[in-house]
């Protein structure tokens, strides 16, 4: 209850301070100096915040369908990609940690790569993901443009998860590895019983990330690869109509923010059951 | 019978690099069975060492370790000891039964026959009502009791424990030491007990083995011989010789020891 107070607070706010700042924000910016320091208050920049709500009711095109259906649309097909991208992402991740935290010699040769990966600029990366795994196939699926796109997302969602979990898997003290040798459990059970379970805490903060970073690399991928239908799309051609139809481009946005607001709720449904003995709780003394 | 053989052995740590260390040089030490042994000496005498050693968490650069007329490592492998930390490594997202039927499942016993023992030894350890607590519940004493519970699950022939006691009060402390006592007689465990207590080896030893530190090595070892163990013998004249003896002998034999000392409060 206190939380959704919360959130309804923190969209409050949000609302005051965009009315706010057209309130008594210069409708062509305030420029000091000759560089422009605040936005532009007008309604081509900053539409009302009821004109956007008022656009999603609206046709696309005249006589087209309303807004909201497209724009929903739009967010399930990006979710399918997010989805791919972000359990690819994941389980790839998982696995680098496992490797890193068993092998040193991996940890120090890999983790810089890891690292390093997440500087190359997406925009690059995409017609190269495209053009290598054009001729590839699943059987009788052929790579499809989606799939260019949902490995973008995954390469954006693997870092955290990597490291994330990596730190989590190294986070049990010495004293209870040494209780696990000493019941003479191996590796895996080692990893099952004790890392795993001490990993949690340090993945589920790493899966949020992660989430975020496969919405983000989903829309640009879609944007990049040109691919059709999704959110990604919506907002470039949404944003060419940008001086005729400014509030149209902020109907794709509340899109692009949904998917992220349903990729972290899908995270919090997985860690409450998993989390639920790690609350805060009253010790007992005798 | 001997629960456990420690013969010539010498540890170095980092051997051949700078910061070389000899933890242990030709150390050797037999544990009879059902006997109760504390190490004792002073910070960085390899206590610990000699104690991770008989559990095979690490391996010795030279000499042998017998556990129960085995190798330390198939020793280890057989789960043929239990052990304690200083701290009680309870894993908090178990329950406190599960914590104790963990070394039992990894054995492959069945659920409810890993479940009625945990049972048995948190009865043991007198926490049987505290059994679906989680640890982080449960304070510093009671959580190393769970450890205690948790070592003994498996009825192993040896119990090790590192400081077992290291971190809880004095009164907590003396009250386990009584615990440990007749857990111990009752199971028939021996023991080999590392600590940094003069009283506490004392009270509860059969034999306190006294080391020096650099390189670490075994200086004396002190029988004890107290006929009853319960909270009067604290009081008594033969304990006070024994804890005086066990002074001297971490002070180094040959230095005399004040007389006045005998019998002060330690």
């Amino acid at each position: 209850m206190r939380r959704v107070l919360f959130a309804l607070a923190g969209v409050a706010i949000f609302v005051a301070l965009w009315e706010g700042y057209k309130v008594v924000g210069n409708p062509d910016g305030t420029v000091l100096f000759g560089v422009r320091v605040l936005p532009r208050a007008d309604d081509l920049s900053m539409p009302h915040l009821w004109t956007v709500l008022q656009r999603l009711g609206r046709p696309e095109l005249t006589g087209g369908r309303p807004v909201w259906i497209v724009v929903l649309q739009a967010c399930a097909f990006t979710l399918g990609i997010t989805a791919v991208g972000f359990l690819a992402g994941t389980v790839f991740g998982l696995l680098l940690a496992v490797l890193m935290q068993q092998f040193r010699i991996v940890e120090r040769g890999l983790l810089p790569y890891v690292i390093l990966s997440q500087t190359v600029p997406l925009v690059a990366l995409a017609p190269l993901i495209a053009g290598w795994s054009g001729g590839l196939s699943f059987g009788p699926y052929p790579w499809a443009d989606w799939m260019t796109v949902s490995v973008i997302a995954a390469y954006l969602a693997f870092f955290p998860v990597a490291v994330g979990m990596l730190r989590g898997l190294q986070s049990p003290a010495a004293s209870g590895v040494e209780l696990m040798r000493s019941f003479a459990a191996g590796w895996w059970r080692t990893l099952v019983k004790l890392r795993l379970p001490s990993a949690l805490p340090y993945l589920f903060p790493a899966l949020r990330l992660a989430g975020a970073a496969a919405v983000v690399g989903a829309v640009v991928g879609e944007i990049s690869t040109g691919t059709r239908g999704g959110i990604g799309r919506l907002i470039i051609e949404y944003s060419r109509e940008a001086t005729s139809d400014p509030a149209k481009v902020y109907t794709a946005m509340l899109g692009a923010a949904l998917l992220g607001l349903i990729v972290a709720a899908a995270v919090s449904l997985l860690e409450l059951p998993l989390m639920r003995h790690r609350r805060r709780v009253e010790v007992v003394t005798l | 019978m001997s629960a456990v053989v420690v013969d010539t052995v010498t540890k170095v740590f980092n051997q051949g690099r700078p910061d070389e260390v000899v933890a242990l040089a030709d150390v050797g030490l037999t544990v009879a069975d059902g006997e109760f042994v504390s190490l004792i000496g002073p910070s960085g005498c390899g206590k610990s060492t000699l104690l991770r050693l008989i559990a095979d968490l690490i391996a010795p650069t030279a000499g042998s370790v017998t556990v129960a007329q085995k190798t330390a490592g198939e020793a280890r492998k057989q789960q043929a000891y239990g052990i304690a930390f200083q701290q009680a490594g309870l894993f908090e997202w178990r329950t406190v039964l599960r914590n104790v039927e963990l070394p039992l499942e990894l054995r492959g016993m069945s659920r409810a026959r890993r479940r009625s023992r945990a049972e048995e030894m948190l009865e043991l350890v007198g926490l049987a009502e505290f059994a679906g607590h989680y640890p982080a519940q449960l304070s510093g004493g009671m959580q190393q009791r769970v450890a205690i519970a948790r070592a003994l699950a498996v009825q192993p022939p040896l119990l090790l424990m590192d400081e077992p006691f290291g971190a809880l009060d004095e009164m907590t402390r003396e009250r386990l030491q009584s615990e440990l006592l007749a857990i111990c007689a009752k199971t028939g465990t021996s023991t080999v007990f590392v600590t940094h207590s003069i009283s506490e080896a004392v009270f509860l030893s059969n034999r306190v083995v006294v080391m020096s530190a650099r390189p670490g090595r075994i200086t004396e070892a002190v029988t004890v011989d107290l006929p009853v163990r319960d909270d009067s013998v604290r009081q008594s004249e033969r304990y006070f010789a024994c804890v005086t003896a066990v002074r001297r002998a971490l002070r180094g034999g040959n230095v005399s020891t004040p007389r006045t000392e005998e019998g002060v409060e330690v």
